[in-house]
């Protein structure tokens, strides 16, 4: 008989895992079905884009292609050669800015995503969940019934649908924001100055593609899911039990409603953060704010692969480690049976 | 035979009362009506209107019956917006009906495979599922179009799609099929000696088919809005007017900023509503199909 929590911590690290081997199992299998003779197009396409190259380089870019979709070698070392690549995020040199490799163009760009990440999932989880157990709670049945109608209309919203509504009022209709021209999103801080600086850029970049995240996700999935699950455990013998008992109505909602409510919604944001991820990239590139989205965008018009690649591992990997992160540490944290059981 | 058809019918139309009874779908269907004959109406437009420059350059919408190409007024390249957006919508509906039809039913499938599994068989199964459920679509969708992009037509682009549309659905119908496994009724009809394919047919499945409506209309919207992700990044079918390719072509064109509104509006206006239509739908059916909620909301 295992513990409780080693038998999560198993279970979980090995979903995370096999999700991994088959992520990669599945993009792998998908390169090869791009023809050879592609290659060469897309090579034409990057010397269309006015960018000057030495025969070198060329034969560089041409070799980096080749061996990305696997048409030199043998099988077995085509699929080594991408394992190693899709783990070490080391697709060769970037076409954009030639020979500097893709990988340190990406880690340039990623703070930045990371940082509109974080703050937004946390914000509109724990927004979304205390008001939809708030909402459980009141008695007034208008603006409960009004609240869910918001979120019924606002849930199956794309973020990015939303952000250009958002840019149309904000930046356009009224004015209090300003679109940021895209510019290199280095992040150098040597001077006190330079952090504030730095700050100050990212909060006016962040703000619109935030809100609009924030606004959907909280208002939308967090809202209906936690007010679904607090309505039921609301109605569970413990809670009708601890009123009777004349326990505080505040320490009722916090401690027994609130907090059991969390312990699946964890699960649920794990799952979620995958579409989160995708949703954040594409407002990114609306809002033009200097993230990956927008890096992706820009790799795509020129037909970087090796750029397009990284994301495409750094995303998986990214979201799998981070989902695992959450299913284990903050279930340990949140889910008292776990720890105690035995 | 046929009073077996009958029989069903009729039970169909009286699901299809109690649920016109709730508003959420009322209104849902009233909007999915009017998408679907705008869709239709597409079929009335005039070749001439994919041409560049067959009307006047950004002319602002004009409500005038006799020249009906410009109730919405005419795009950058000379395009009446009108026949765009209609076509555009019929265009995303069949991208998202063909990527339900197929990822939906390979979802359904699975899940059924795997609720009805066990042992190592199910561990495997649940496994392919969860790890495609985690995924993150968009990027891995990104780089197969971006190596796809000279093949890509309407039909081509919902296979792309149900490479990642089934897990869901899967998830869903395994959940479901597990709970109806696990009830007296089928320890009863196993027990009275129905061979195994007959308790799928005639005992889980009616309950999964429910669910499978819902998963269906949830692929749609979830292909729709895919295929417009992925066309603002430019990666769609570029040649062919779809929701997701106006708003790029609008966005290529500063539509925005220029105050072209009557550009950018429509396929956001209609996207908005297609998707809460449809979701009032599918979420209407979740609710006639879960007495739990029914009992609480009521």
């Amino acid at each position: 008989m295992l513990h409780p929590f080693a038998k999560h911590l198993i279970n979980r690290t090995l979903v995370a895992v096999v999700t991994l081997f088959i992520a990669f199992n599945v993009s792998y299998l998908l390169l090869r079905a791009i023809p050879a003779s592609a290659v060469d197009t897309m090579l034409a396409s990057v010397a269309q884009l006015g960018q000057r190259l030495d025969p070198e380089d060329y034969i560089r870019m041409r070799q980096t292609l080749m061996e990305l979709f696997g048409l030199t070698g043998s099988p077995v070392d085509q699929y080594i050669a991408y394992l190693r690549r899709f783990f070490l995020l080391d697709f060769g040199p970037s076409f954009m800015a030639f020979p500097t490799p893709a990988r340190n163009i990406v880690a340039r760009f990623l703070p930045w995503t990371v940082g509109l990440l974080l703050v937004t999932t946390v914000i509109s989880w724990l927004a979304g969940n205390t008001l939809g157990v708030f909402v459980s709670f009141v008695k007034n049945r208008r603006l409960s019934r009004t609240l869910e109608n918001i979120a019924i209309m606002l849930y199956p919203i794309p973020y990015y649908v939303l952000s250009l509504a958002l840019i149309y009022i904000f930046a356009f209709l009224i004015p209090i924001f300003s679109l940021s021209p895209v510019s290199v999103p280095s992040i150098r801080i040597a001077s006190i100055s330079d952090a504030i600086n730095v700050a100050i850029y990212f909060f006016r970049a962040a703000a619109l593609p935030a809100i609009s995240i924030i606004i959907v996700s909280a208002f939308g999935w967090w809202f209906l899911s936690s007010r679904t699950l607090s309505i039921s455990t609301i109605t569970e013998d413990y809670v009708v039990f601890a009123k009777l008992r004349g326990v505080d109505i505040g320490r009722i909602r916090g401690k027994y409603v609130l907090r059991s409510v969390m312990v699946p919604q964890v699960t649920a944001l794990a799952l979620a953060l995958g579409t989160i991820f995708s949703g954040a990239l594409v407002t990114e590139y609306i809002f033009a704010y200097p993230g990956l989205g927008s890096l992706l965008y820009q790799s795509i018009i020129i037909g970087d692969y090796p750029i397009a690649l990284t994301i495409l591992s750094l995303s998986i990997i990214g979201v799998i480690i981070s989902m695992w992160l959450l299913d284990t540490v903050v279930y340990y944290v949140i889910d008292p049976r776990i720890r105690y059981a035995r | 035979m046929s009073l077996n058809i009958r029989a069903k019918l009729s039970k169909i139309s009286t699901v299809f009362y109690t649920l016109l009874r709730y508003t959420r779908f009322r209104i849902g269907l009233a909007i999915l009506i009017v998408m679907v004959l705008l869709a239709l109406a597409s079929l009335t437009s005039p070749p001439v209107y994919r041409r560049w420059y067959a009307y006047p350059k950004d002319r602002p919408p004009q409500f005038n019956l006799a020249a009906m190409d410009l109730l919405l007024g005419t795009t950058s390249n000379g395009r009446p917006v009108t026949y765009i957006t209609i076509n555009a919508l019929a265009n995303s509906l069949i991208i998202g009906l063909v990527t339900a039809l197929i990822g939906s039913h390979i979802g359904l499938l699975v899940g059924l495979l795997s609720g009805i599994s066990r042992g190592y068989k199910e561990s495997v199964t649940v496994l392919l599922i969860d790890s495609f459920v985690c995924m993150p679509g968009l990027p891995l969708l990104i780089v197969l179009a971006m190596a796809l992009k000279n093949i890509m037509t309407i039909h081509t682009l919902p296979l792309i799609l149900s490479v990642i549309a089934w897990a869901w659905p899967a998830r869903n119908v395994r959940s479901i099929t597990l709970s109806v496994m696990g009830r007296e009724m089928i320890y009863l009809a196993r027990f009275s000696g129905i061979k195994f394919t007959g308790i799928i047919v005639h005992e889980v499945l009616p309950y999964v088919l429910g669910w499978h409506l819902t998963n269906f209309i949830n692929t749609i919207i979830w292909a729709i809005g895919m295929e417009t992700a992925l066309a603002i990044f430019g990666l769609s079918i570029l040649s062919e007017d779809t929701l997701g390719t106006m708003i790029y072509w609008a966005l290529n064109y500063n539509a925005l900023f220029r105050g072209l509104w009557w550009w950018m509006l429509p396929p956001i206006v209609i996207i908005i509503s297609i998707f809460i239509g449809l979701y009032f739908i599918s979420s209407s059916i979740a609710f006639y199909l879960n007495p739990r909620l029914r009992g609480h909301s009521q």
